[in-house]
């Protein structure tokens, strides 16, 4: 017990005491420290049954969990499709964009998100000491090639900056359609720039997207105050506008739609069974139902037009 | 062309094959150079707190300033091994205010009181100086800011406390807001399996 401590240590207490007579309790002026020891003592020469304890290293999440992330999504994305496309209900679509918004908003913090990783892809594609992990090449194709075969079905229920949006629609306007369509025009501006600032060089680079995520601060339920009031803002303008974040800015939106237009199945007003009352193209907040038919491209998945239809309502009646 | 397809659907299905081809080999592509999971992280050779020899009294906080989480994912770490356990350590205590009557200095020196001192083993209440001191920061009370980390530089410390990402509370934006900021490029991504180095203090990078 004597001298487990270098003799340095008692000068220096005898140094704080003098240093209480002399009068520090002028702040100004410093004691004279001096480090005890020269080297961290370790658990031999401390002795005692003494253990030096482990730094706490948390690990980031698990690989596994990112995988199972992406499972989820594919799991989401067909749920989506067997919704709208097949059980035409209105209840269970919304019932997944709520589970969506919950789990891929609140809980995964909106990350990882396939919006965002447009600009990875584009400084993969480009840079070539820069990679990105498999979870996220997968999750910036799968929606991809989902709206390949039948149309936006991620934007629908499952991004949760859709879903986030489709909560708040409440008495939706209809947009004029070449208001609609010049707006539009503002997700390509978006994505080129998205794109053209991630490919610079690496010193330079910025990730816009991420940077101006609308609604990652609610998912965090922190972040910079301009961004939570544009989150606010777009929020508030969704009430009347449906989701002006998915139509006039989302980048990936873009991408979605032109793959859409490639599509065979998706929402359809079928030609044939329809009755011509127009309720569909009233109850879309999405202005996707053009001349009675739905336009595929700006289709949002939100089966209002089915849950509108008298004919759906009608039991008996074949749609 | 066959009954039942027009041949708007026969060029559907060329364009769609093609795109499909394009993005798969974009995929492919990309899964090939495929590197695995990369974490931010600090790297204390570069950070103005922990470099030795850097002159200036004041401590850069931009850690705690520019992280998106509100109590920034750094955190300060003792790394044990390196620490002194020093009787009075000019981490905890702040060595410049006025010494109280236990002959020790009356502030602390973290604004958040997150540094925990424990004696380790007995301690002669007769010749409390001779005695060895565990200190183990509170992660969930550090916010990064650094005070401690410059305060246990040498020559007063040892240097055993230096500023780190904690995995689990970072967010792992796509370009940390921190290195953004920061005038020394401390921050850069690795590899996970690099990130779980059991060395902390001054750890060089390449």
């Amino acid at each position: 017990m004597t001298s487990r401590a270098p003799r340095s240590v008692r000068l220096l207490a005898a140094a704080v005491l003098a240093g209480v007579l002399s009068g520090a309790h002028v702040a100004a002026q410093a004691i004279q420290y001096e480090r005890p020891v020269q080297v961290a003592p370790q658990q031999e020469t401390i002795g005692g049954g003494y253990v030096t304890p482990d730094v706490q290293r948390p690990r980031p999440r698990e690989y596994w969990l990112q995988v199972a992330d992406v499972g989820l999504l594919a799991v989401a994305m067909a749920l989506a499709v067997w919704f709208v496309i097949e059980r035409r209900s209105r209840a269970w679509t919304l019932t997944l964009t709520a589970a969506s918004l919950a789990y891929f908003g609140f809980y995964r913090q909106g990350c990882i998100c396939p919006i965002g990783s447009i600009q990875n892809v584009a400084v993969a594609l480009t840079d070539s000491t820069y990679s990105i992990p498999m979870v996220v090449t997968a999750v910036f194709f799968m929606p991809l090639v989902v709206a390949l075969f039948v149309g936006r079905a991620f934007c629908g229920s499952v991004c949760p900056l859709g879903a986030m949006q489709e909560l708040v629609v409440l008495k939706p306007i209809q947009v004029p359609r070449r208001l609609d369509n010049a707006l539009g025009l503002l997700k390509y501006v978006y994505l080129a720039l998205a794109i053209g600032l991630a490919i610079r060089p690496e010193i330079a680079r910025d990730f816009v997207i991420c940077r101006f995520d609308p609604f990652v601060g609610f998912f965090r339920r922190e972040g910079f105050a301009h961004m939570m009031a544009i989150g606010a803002g777009f929020l508030v303008l969704g009430t009347v506008v449906g989701r002006p974040y998915c139509r006039y800015l989302c980048p990936y939106g873009g991408l979605l739609s032109w793959c859409s237009r490639l599509a065979t199945r998706g929402v359809t007003i079928t030609p044939a069974k329809e009755l011509d009352c127009g309720l569909c193209a009233k109850a879309c907040p999405y202005g996707a139902i053009d001349r009675m038919r739905a336009v595929r491209k700006e289709c949002l998945y939100c089966a209002r037009c089915y849950a509108s239809c008298p004919c759906e309502a009608t039991p008996g009646v074949a749609v | 062309m066959s009954d039942g397809i027009t041949r708007r659907d026969a060029l559907g299905r060329v364009v769609r094959g093609t795109v499909l081809l394009g993005l798969g080999s974009t995929a492919g592509f990309l899964i090939n150079k495929a590197e695995g999971q990369v974490v931010w992280q600090v790297d204390t050779s570069r950070c103005v707190n922990s470099r030795l020899g850097e002159a200036g009294a004041e401590v850069c906080m931009l850690c705690t300033t520019q992280c998106v989480v509100a109590q920034s994912a750094v955190r300060a770490i003792n790394s044990f091994r390196d620490c002194g356990r020093c009787y009075v350590c000019p981490a905890y205590y702040n060595i410049r205010s006025a010494v109280d009557e236990r002959g020790l200095p009356s502030e602390k020196l973290c604004p958040r009181d997150a540094i925990r001192r424990t004696p380790i083993g007995f301690v002669d209440p007769e010749d409390p100086a001779n005695n060895f001191y565990e200190y183990v920061i509170e992660e969930e009370k550090c916010d990064g800011c650094g005070l401690c980390v410059k305060a246990c530089r040498e020559p007063l410390g040892l240097g055993s406390i230096v500023l780190k990402v904690r995995h689990n509370l970072c967010v792992d934006c796509n370009r940390c807001a921190i290195s953004i900021a920061c005038p020394h490029d401390a921050l850069f991504q690795h590899k996970v399996a690099d990130a779980l180095e059991p060395t902390l203090a001054r750890q060089p990078q390449p």
